[in-house]
């Protein structure tokens, strides 16, 4: 594994054990996280996104089972070291952001204290407390949590996941329960201070035009797997998965007045084991005969770009270079009847 | 001027007191001061010696000089009340901190590592909670003989399950929330996690039942003690008063009433307590304000 990459999943593959049975969430996921560099892991809901970005601090569910496949942060393989070395590779290493930023306060502490137990004290706690933008920062160190605004909150969350300098950061939707003015501003914060400080962001979002504009790495997850990545400008420019097009065009914000703005029809699979094909093929426009049953590859399009379909690897061999496979997929769509229809639907 | 002056002076005093807006609480609050007091202060009162026999006629009704009668021995009843309060309480109080020590470790244990051992931690709370209260103290201090450690170790056998699960329950709400997994990424370790960040979530919840298995504890100190499987002869509790009181019901019925009310007063203020307390620490929140 190179030095530069804080987050390296291979095949990475986790079931949950639930009381109908297993529930794969990762199918074989791949990933990389360079130091530095601003990624958004972006799908549906359980998609495998949220798995994906618990497991790189092994802070999954109690029910949650490491299949196959691995996962290394900081060169640390995160499924085979001990609890010791894990401990300080969380310590270290890893900062999280979460969804809901007052949740993420112990409600029966002060901020300061709180700082205090992760390891951030006195003037440190001031010095990282107004680099997050809070004012009146003696007032913050000593409130309770519900004293906070969610907006106030998500920046002292911020300050205490970056106050101990970890290479790689996941924010787990993070502005997704604050209000919708503060979003951009906290946003906006988060990648700014983790530019500042060096550390990798995996942003777990649903929020495409925040990608656009934030994010230089873009992976697009499907059935637990990551179908589609590469640099985010190429990708939302040229998708190349269908999912990664369907996501795109079930986007608010490009349609015209009297266009129907296009939903991705059926539901994302709940997988009980290995996907035997493409787990998006029910659902996909494009689909061709082999698709339900041979898996696609990971595979390297272009230089930088990866992308899981058979439209572009498969028994076809690999194939390079956007226009050729762009012009595949072409084809494919017109002989595919089905996506002829899709605007007059419902 | 004076306008700002009377809302300070009214919330000053407003919050002097503790449960503004309870009487029932408050009430419950001065008579368990007061219980509290004559036990902690009984052998200083002037009340007479509560085992010294024949300092009056047997079997008296109160009256001026004996204010709540005499028993079978000619022994006063008042200091022998102040006695059985002082037993009672130390006896239950003992217990009731041992059960909450034993249950706020093992609830939360279950709740943070869960898996087998959370299983087996609750599941055994289980069986004993399903277990006839008197029957398992009746067996534990036949083991242990009778006395003050049977007694106690069986109101702590007794009052446990039930923490367990409160306690377990409050604190699975708790362990699964970000602040805690903000914390493992923090790199503490699991003890820390569950002194630091679990055990205040979950204090408030813990103090509440706390008051409950006082009462529990008490009631349950009184029926030993009235089976003749707690305090022993010549000490004396409210339950062995009770007990001793028993046979003379028809003659002399203040040796089973006086300290049969107070019993019932104790347990009341307890109780009244413990509701006005989930009241205050909004237990169903979890959720400690201070």
């Amino acid at each position: 594994m190179s030095r530069d990459l804080v987050l390296e999943a291979r095949e990475l593959e986790l079931e949950y054990r639930t009381r109908e049975g297993r529930v794969r969430s990762l199918d074989s996921a791949s990933l990389t996280v360079r130091a530095g560099e601003i990624t958004a892991l972006v799908g549906e809901s359980g998609s495998g996104k949220s798995t994906l970005g618990m497991a790189a601090g092994r802070l999954l569910a109690g029910n949650a089972e490491h299949v196959g496949g691995s996962l290394e942060v900081a060169g640390v393989s995160v499924f085979a070291c001990t609890d010791e070395r894990l401990r300080a590779l969380r310590r270290a290493t890893l900062g999280f952001v979460f969804q809901n930023p007052v949740a993420a306060l112990d409600p029966t502490m002060r901020v300061a204290r709180q700082m205090e137990l992760v390891g951030i004290l006195g003037a440190e706690a001031t010095r990282a407390l107004e680099e997050v933008g809070l004012r009146d920062i003696s007032r913050v160190l000593r409130a309770y949590p519900h004293e906070l605004s969610g907006g106030m909150a998500a920046r002292v969350g911020i300050a205490m996941a970056l106050g101990r300098d970890p290479r790689l950061l996941i924010a787990d939707e993070p502005t997704a329960a604050v209000d919708a003015t503060l979003r951009e501003q906290i946003l906006e914060l988060l990648v700014e201070r983790c530019r500042e400080h060096g550390c990798a962001l995996l942003l777990l979002t649903h929020d495409l035009h925040a990608v656009a504009h934030h994010c230089t790495q873009i992976a697009v997850m499907y059935g637990g797997r990551v179908v589609e990545d590469g640099p985010t400008g190429e990708v939302l420019a040229a998708p190349l998965h269908p999912y990664t097009r369907a996501l795109l065009s079930a986007l608010p914000g490009e349609e015209r007045p009297g266009e129907r703005l296009e939903s991705i029809r059926g539901v994302p699979p709940v997988l009980r084991g290995p996907s035997p094909g493409c787990a998006f093929s029910p659902r996909c426009p494009h689909v061709m005969e082999h698709c339900p049953h041979v898996r696609p590859l990971h595979a390297p399009v272009e230089e930088s770009r990866a992308v899981c379909c058979h439209l572009f690897t498969g028994e076809l061999g690999a194939r390079a270079g956007v226009p050729e496979a762009a012009g595949l997929a072409g084809s494919a769509v017109s002989s595919r009847p089905a996506d002829d229809r899709p605007k007059e639907a419902r | 001027m004076s306008a700002a002056r009377i809302p300070r002076a009214a919330r000053v005093r407003r919050s002097r007191l503790p449960f503004r807006g309870d009487l029932l609480s408050r009430i419950a609050v001065v008579l368990l001061v007061v219980f509290a007091l004559v036990a902690v202060l009984g052998p200083l009162l002037p009340l007479g010696d509560p085992q010294a026999i024949n300092v009056g006629p047997r079997l008296s009704g109160p009256s001026g000089e004996f204010l709540a009668g005499t028993d079978s021995l000619g022994r006063s009843l008042l200091p022998r009340l102040a006695q059985g309060l002082r037993t009672t309480f130390l006896l239950a109080g003992v217990a009731v901190l041992l059960t909450a020590a034993v249950s706020v470790v093992l609830g939360m244990v279950a709740a943070y590592f869960g898996g087998v051992v959370g299983e087996l931690i609750a599941r055994t709370a289980d069986v004993f909670f399903a277990f006839p209260a008197i029957l398992l103290a009746i067996l534990v201090v036949t083991v242990s003989g009778p006395g003050i450690v049977g007694a106690v170790v069986a109101i702590a056998l007794i009052c446990s399950p039930m923490m367990i699960r409160v306690v377990r329950a409050a604190a699975l709400s708790v362990v699964g929330r970000d602040f805690v997994t903000a914390a493992r990424v923090g790199g503490a370790r699991p003890w820390r996690i569950l002194f630091v960040h679990v055990l205040p979530n979950v204090a408030g919840a813990a103090i509440v039942q706390g008051t409950y298995a006082l009462s529990v504890g008490i009631l349950l100190e009184s029926a030993l003690s009235f089976l003749g499987l707690g305090v022993q002869p010549p000490e004396a509790s409210l339950g062995s008063l009770v007990h001793e009181g028993a046979v003379y019901l028809s003659i002399a019925p203040w040796l089973v009433l006086i300290p049969g009310v107070l019993l019932a007063l104790v347990i009341m203020s307890v109780n009244l307590l413990g509701d006005g307390l989930r009241d205050r620490l909004d237990v169903r929140a979890v959720e400690v304000r201070r």
